[in-house]
């Protein structure tokens, strides 16, 4: 794998939603190792570039085209897309009762094994990489045996969004205001699972509004996205402007 | 006393009396591909009595299935519940009619009802009727009947975590029954089949 090598290609993306558009033609270039963040006011479009990415359904893309580690993103599934490394760290992340995360992700893990040609994990192995990966996250075991984000905290969700995105060994993550509804120690926790997270050929795009999880997890590049398209891009000192000054004053 | 009733396999009792302090937990399954029609009556007469009847079904095809339940309190300080849950896929059709009779002096009872319906299919039929007929007045009961549709939003958190469509419907079905599966051994979910 070679570093610096362009991981993610976003080339004029125009996208709808319920026939109004969103998106007015964004372009990103993500290379392996960066963080990027994304920031902006409510209503940016923000959300909807990571749905996008990620396939939701009910989301329309009317121009442009995305490419990911050299494929085709927008003519994948959203498994594929998963399959392929892209994960997303949800917003608001969904209740499954009656299913243990443990379940949840020993079929989401499989199935990536799967689609890779590599045999599935037995139990035992799959177990001990639960362990290692909450260990890695300061997590209790107990967590594992919930089921999927029912009766959690605000933070316990966003912590268990990290730990999903621990398991799958994502090459791009997408953290869609993770920060939102954490007070200070579940940012800093969240933030330490990222970083220790990071490698020189993975990447992260942070979705965010405030400055507070940036001051955690330092960005390589920041964008700011308004009215649907990227009207400024630049390095860290861009997001403590926009802490100082808010995004009045920034346009391209 | 715990009893399963596999229909198609086992007998239902029509009716069961609980008296004082006896107490019963009934699960009814009604296996994929069997067509059922339960019509069952539970009398609580004594105070202490307990019933905790749950139900699961999965028709498709054209599968009916059709349950009538008649719960009557007629002693004070009795406890029931009732729990159904089911998906219709196919063509099948459902009915489920439920009545919780609590009798003019039996104070202090609880009494519970819920029956929820996924449908899978646009062709498959879902009726429910559930009715409390209550003539004390220091009571707590409640019932409710829902008739959905598997979330969009569920099915595409478990698909961007590469867990493939097929394999994700199955997995929002059986959270969706878990509230009934998980009273059951697990070899009988192959009776489910989903």
């Amino acid at each position: 794998m070679i570093m610096n090598e362009v991981l993610l290609d976003i080339k004029g993306l125009h996208a709808s939603v319920e026939g109004k558009e969103i998106l007015h033609g964004v372009d990103l270039q993500i290379r392996r190792g960066e963080v990027h963040a994304v920031m902006g006011p409510n209503g940016a479009g923000k959300s909807t570039l990571s749905a996008v990415l990620t396939g939701r359904p009910g989301y329309e893309v009317t121009a442009g085209s995305v490419r990911f580690a050299g494929a085709d993103l927008l003519a994948m599934s959203p498994e594929e897309r998963s399959w392929a490394g892209l994960f997303l760290s949800f917003q608001y992340p969904i209740e499954i009762p009656g299913v243990s995360m443990t379940n949840f992700l020993k079929a989401a893990v499989s199935a990536r094994r799967k689609a890779a040609g590599l045999p599935d994990l037995s139990a035992g192995e799959f177990l001990s990489l639960v362990k290692q990966k909450m260990a890695l996250l300061k997590m209790k075991p107990e967590f594992a045996k919930r089921e999927v984000n029912v009766g959690f905290s605000g933070g316990e969700k966003k912590r268990g969004e990290i730990f999903q995105m621990a398991m799958l060994e994502p090459v791009l993550s997408i953290l869609d205001e993770t920060d939102s509804g954490l007070d200070v120690d579940a940012l800093k926790i969240v933030a330490d699972g990222v970083n220790s997270l990071k490698t020189p050929q993975t990447s992260s795009i942070i979705i965010t509004h405030y400055h507070k999880l940036l001051e955690y997890i330092v960005p390589d590049v920041v964008h700011v996205l308004k009215d649907g398209v990227i009207v400024k891009t630049g390095g860290k000192e861009l997001a403590d402007r926009i802490e100082a000054e808010g995004f009045e004053g920034i346009d391209g | 006393m715990d009893r399963l009733v596999v229909i198609g396999r086992d007998e239902l009792p029509r009716k069961v009396v609980l008296g004082a302090g006896e107490s019963l937990r009934l699960t009814v399954v009604v296996p994929q591909g069997v067509s059922a029609d339960i019509d069952f009556t539970a009398e609580l007469t004594g105070p202490g009595a307990d019933l905790d009847l749950a139900g699961v079904f999965v028709p498709a095809g054209s599968d009916t299935v059709r349950i009538r339940t008649l719960v009557r309190h007629l002693s004070g300080s009795c406890r029931s519940n009732q729990l159904f849950r089911g998906v219709a896929d196919g063509q099948s059709q459902v009915s489920f009619n439920g009545l919780i009779y609590v009798q003019r002096d039996a104070q202090k009872t609880e009494a519970y009802q819920s029956c929820n319906t996924l449908l899978l299919n646009e062709g498959a039929r879902v009726e429910t009727d559930p009715q409390l007929e209550i003539y004390a007045d220091d009571v707590v009961c409640s019932h409710g009947a829902a008739i959905g549709y598997l979330s969009e939003d569920e099915l595409f958190y478990m698909r961007s975590r590469g867990i493939p469509f097929e394999q994700a419907r199955r997995l929002q079905i059986l959270s969706f029954l878990s509230p009934v599966l998980s009273r059951l051994p697990e070899e009988y979910y192959s009776l489910i089949a989903f």
